[in-house]
């Protein structure tokens, strides 16, 4: 560390040179070093933190997580950092909490696998004052968030292939009855539905929301797509989830162990995501 | 918020303005030791990184080339050796540090760069007082220190809201805080001397004051010098022994003319030899000196008791057994009267050498002086008649002279200063037959109210005479009283300044600032600013080994061996800052809420039979669900929950009181049947 080098070098130099004056740097610089450590560890005390839930994202996306740092001390909290250790390894910072106040930061790291997960620990350091110590804190959490399989495979909902050809997702934009306008943006939602340009016109942050017209129903079933994996037929699934979902079209779910009625509407769009996100783990358990 | 985020990668790459500032403020103090004593252009490439620094930082601009960095670290490098000749030794580390940050300044770019901008600073900070020790420069490091804590504070508080100044006040509390555990580490913590280090700076530009040698306009030379020479305490007494102060420094014995030197190296008197005269004649003094590079040391005129380290020399001087490359203290007692009543043979002999290069009217002169008597008394009284009647001058630009120009100096320019008088005296003195031999030391000093104590400096520098004469012994003669009565009563700048009030004298000096060094405030504030200085040298400065020993004796500490008591003082340390932890912990938490503790405890009781509250159930709610799981309790646990909503959240003054409440917890006792 090169705090112990610093002292290091200057006891050489006050003990070669019997120079008071240095002697009185060192120390003065020793002493400040270790009367920071209380200041430092203080600076954790009754703080604590409290994940909320984090919307599901689809794998490939970024999950977003919204963590609370609570201040339940008298005094303003500074220079904390709210770690996610790990491959996730993400870290915020907090440069100051006034007294019983807290603060709402967001976590983002990349969904990798489907399936529900853990988020494990958490953990929130601090080197204030002077950085010449760091306090740690970890919580444990039971926190889970909720990972989407990625949709990929053939946009074209089975069974009424007549459907709406032309309706790709990647076109939304050219489309005037597919987008159905911005609401507010929440926090946790990712960003990639964000409307930007509109950030960029010095407008608060909204979400862009699609929508289509209702057709037919549409029966969904694990046995349809022609991929062999597993994953794949997730896949494709949740790609005619999202598309059903779009459309407005009432649409069905059958897994091997699942069935789920058709419906519309988002309750029953993200119990069909949820149903897929979670099939093979509970297979293999 | 998004938006915060995505600019997070950022933070790491641009150093944020304040904490620069502060970093910035603190540099600027760690420059003037620099001054004055590294090569100039050092702290002016150093300001002028500074100041480009200010300038590129908000534009982006940085140092990145990596091809540049080297080109400028090796001109930088090659223009030290170039001002030094070598790159060892003390100034040019110190120079090739600084310059060394100076292209560090205008390189860093990431947050972890500007601790390692901090710790170089604090590196600056022991080089500066590598380079100086004073007081002044202490003052300006201490606010380097703080300032570079308050950069730190700064840089880790991010865009905490507050005053620019916040961090001062947090700085201020560690400060205040670390305090007494730097008091208690610099007496306690045990002084190990590995002298393994080259000492500092070069043993020849180190001395100052005069020297063993003492030829024409030696001394002179050293009358503009403000540089102190040492300081002197009487701890029996507040003010001095009245009379004029000589302080005896070296004695010479060689004679050259108008030179005179001292013999190379001190032969020590043997303890039997040492007189010791009536206490009531002895003078304590405690006295502080600053380093002069050689090895005498001085005292009021006669020492006769030694302190440590030092030994009393044929000649009744004082002689460190090491040269004083640091300021030291001492204590040490004279005698006013003149001590020692033999003279042997040897150093009669010594007392009456005289070089061969005489010249003819001088050794008349001598002659004539001879012939007032046998009698030594009035030969020297007619030695002092000469100077007083012939016309001789007291001059502070007498002229040059050589070593042989004594007759030239007392027949035909007849100007001098102290040591022209009392080589010339000394000679004649000799040629007359009478053992005669010149001190050199200091006369007068500024006394301090304030602080107690006689400040003398370097200005006052004095040369005087000793001649045998057998019934008393050693006895001083100054021939300068004869020439010039005034100085001998006074220090030599109110000597001066009341020379050039009368006309007497005139100086190339501006009298605007001698009158203003004269009026009574500026002085007051001098007069407290060396008494401040003087207690640095002498408290902070003058606490080494030797003094901890001591102290440590009184303490009954140091028979247990230094490292227990490192231990020991660690212990303490460590203790009381966990009781100040603690403290502070107890200070900041959380105030305890009776209701809600009261409540708390209601909803434990009602989890350790298995109903158990989530977080995000509000109280009604948790009550209604605790009902329907325990039927039998229901109304208890409605009732306790409505008694809390009351107190909590009621507008008015609940109708219920906090006892009642508590008392309906306690009753509480559920069961699952």
């Amino acid at each position: 560390m090169v705090l112990l080098f610093v002292l290091g070098a200057m006891w050489y130099a006050a003990s070669s040179q019997n120079s008071p004056a240095v002697y009185l740097l060192l120390f003065g610089l020793t002493a400040v070093f270790l009367v920071s450590i209380p200041h430092t560890l203080l600076n954790l005390a009754d703080v604590t933190i409290m994940p909320e839930s984090a919307k599901p994202a689809f794998a490939g996306e970024e999950v977003c997580l919204p963590v609370e740092i609570l201040n339940c001390s008298r005094t303003a909290r500074r220079g904390i950092e709210l770690v996610l250790p790990g491959p996730r390894s993400e870290r915020k910072r907090v440069d100051d909490i006034p007294a019983g106040k807290t603060t709402r930061v967001t976590l983002r790291f990349p969904a990798r696998q489907r399936g529900e997960h853990k988020v494990g620990t958490f953990r929130l350091t601090s080197i204030y004052p002077i950085g010449f110590v760091r306090v740690l804190k970890t919580f444990v959490s039971s926190q889970t968030y909720l990972v989407y399989p990625k949709p990929s495979g053939d946009t074209r909902l089975p069974v009424h292939r007549a459907g709406s050809p032309h309706t790709r997702p990647q076109t939304e934009l050219g489309e005037g009855d597919d987008f159905a306008g911005v609401r507010a943006y929440v926090p946790g939602e990712s960003q990639r539905h964000i409307d930007w340009r509109a950030v960029a016109r010095g407008q608060p942050l909204m979400t862009k929301q699609f929508a289509a017209e209702a057709e037919g129903s549409v029966h969904l079933d694990f046995s349809a797509p022609r991929f062999h994996d597993v994953e794949e037929r997730l896949s494709q699934l949740a790609l005619w989830v999202i598309e059903a979902e779009r459309l407005r079209r009432p649409y069905s779910l059958r897994l091997p162990n699942t069935q789920i009625a058709p419906a519309v509407g988002e309750a029953h769009f993200h119990r069909c995501l949820r149903a897929l996100s979670l099939f093979e783990v509970t297979e293999r358990a | 918020m998004s938006n915060r985020s995505r600019r997070t990668p950022w933070r790491d790459t641009t150093i944020p303005r304040r904490p620069l500032l502060w970093l910035a403020a603190a540099l600027l103090f760690t420059l003037p030791p620099m001054f004055g004593n590294l090569a100039s252009w050092v702290p002016f490439l150093f300001l002028l990184a500074l100041a480009l620094k200010f300038w590129m930082e908000p534009r982006g601009y940085r140092l990145r080339s990596f091809i540049l960095k080297v080109v400028l670290a090796a001109v930088t490098v090659g223009a030290l050796f170039l001002s030094y000749g070598t790159l060892k030794g003390v100034e040019p580390s110190v120079s090739l540090l600084a310059v060394l940050v100076s292209l560090k300044i205008l390189e860093a770019h990431s947050a972890r760069e500007f601790r390692v901008m901090v710790m170089m600073a604090w590196v600056l900070c022991l080089c500066g007082f590598l380079l100086s020790q004073n007081l002044a420069i202490a003052f300006c490091l201490f606010i380097a220190f703080t300032l570079l804590i308050a950069a730190l504070v700064q840089f880790h508080r991010g865009s905490s809201p507050g005053a620019f100044w916040l961090p001062l006040a947090t700085t201020f509390k560690l400060l205040a805080q670390a305090a007494p555990v730097i008091v208690l580490l610099f007496l306690l913590f045990p002084r190990i001397n590995t002298g393994f280090w080259l000492p500092i700076g070069d043993p020849h530009a180190a001395r100052t004051g005069f020297s063993d040698r003492l030829s024409p306009g030696s001394i002179t030379a050293l009358t503009g010098s403000t540089n102190i020479a040492f300081r002197a305490e009487f701890p029996d007494r507040r003010i001095g022994p009245g009379g004029p102060m000589y302080w005896r420094g070296l004695v010479m014995w060689h004679c050259e003319g108008m030179e005179w030197r001292a013999p190379y190296g001190a032969t020590s008197i043997s303890d039997s030899s040492r007189p010791h005269p009536a206490s009531d004649k002895a003078i304590r003094q405690r006295i502080t000196i600053a380093p002069h590079g050689a090895r005498w040391m001085f005292a009021l005129d006669r020492p006769f008791e030694v302190t440590s380290r030092a030994i009393l020399a044929r000649g009744n001087y004082l002689y460190s057994l090491q040269p004083i490359r640091k300021a030291r203290s001492y204590e040490v007692v004279s005698s006013i009267e003149p001590i020692g009543k033999e003279l042997d043979d040897h150093e009669r002999r010594q007392a009456l050498e005289l070089p061969a290069s005489i010249s003819p009217a001088v050794r008349e002169l001598a002659a004539s002086l001879a012939a007032h008597g046998s009698q030594p008394r009035a030969i020297v009284n007619a030695a002092l008649q000469f100077f007083r009647t012939q016309g001789f001058r007291y001059s502070l630009s007498p002229g040059e002279y050589s070593k042989n120009d004594l007759e030239e100096f007392l027949f035909h320019r007849k100007t001098g200063f102290c040591e022209h008088y009392a080589a010339s005296f000394a000679t004649l003195m000799r040629l007359s037959g009478i053992p005669a031999r010149v001190v050199v030391g200091y006369l007068g000093g500024e006394y301090n109210d304030l602080g107690g104590f006689f400040l003398v400096r370097q200005a006052d520098t004095h040369a005087w005479c000793e001649v045998w004469i057998p019934e008393n012994g050693w006895t001083r003669i100054d021939p300068t009283s004869a020439v010039a009565p005034g100085r001998v009563s006074q220090d030599l700048s109110s000597f001066l300044a009341g020379r050039v009030d009368s006309g007497a004298m005139a100086t190339g000096q501006s009298t605007f600032f001698a009158r203003l060094a004269r009026l009574a405030l500026v002085s007051q504030i001098r007069f407290a600013w060396e008494a401040l200085n003087y207690q640095w040298d002498t408290r902070v400065m003058g606490f080494d080994a030797d003094v901890q020993d001591v102290l440590l004796t009184s303490l009954g500490l140091n028979n247990r061996g230094s490292l227990p008591l490192v231990v020991k003082v660690l212990i303490v340390i460590a203790a009381a800052l966990i009781i100040y932890a603690g403290w502070m912990h107890l200070r900041t938490r959380p105030r305890a809420d009776r209701i809600q503790a009261l409540y708390e405890r209601f909803c434990q009781k009602l989890s350790r039979i298995g109903v158990g509250r989530d977080l995000w159930e509000g109280p009604s709610d948790f009550a209604t669900r605790a009902a329907q799981s325990l039927p039998n309790e229901s109304k208890r646990i409605r009732q306790i929950t409505e008694t809390y909503i009351a107190l909590r959240y009621a507008p008015g003054p609940a109708a219920v009181n906090l006892r009642e409440f508590a008392k309906e917890v306690n009753a509480f006792t559920a069961r699952r049947w």
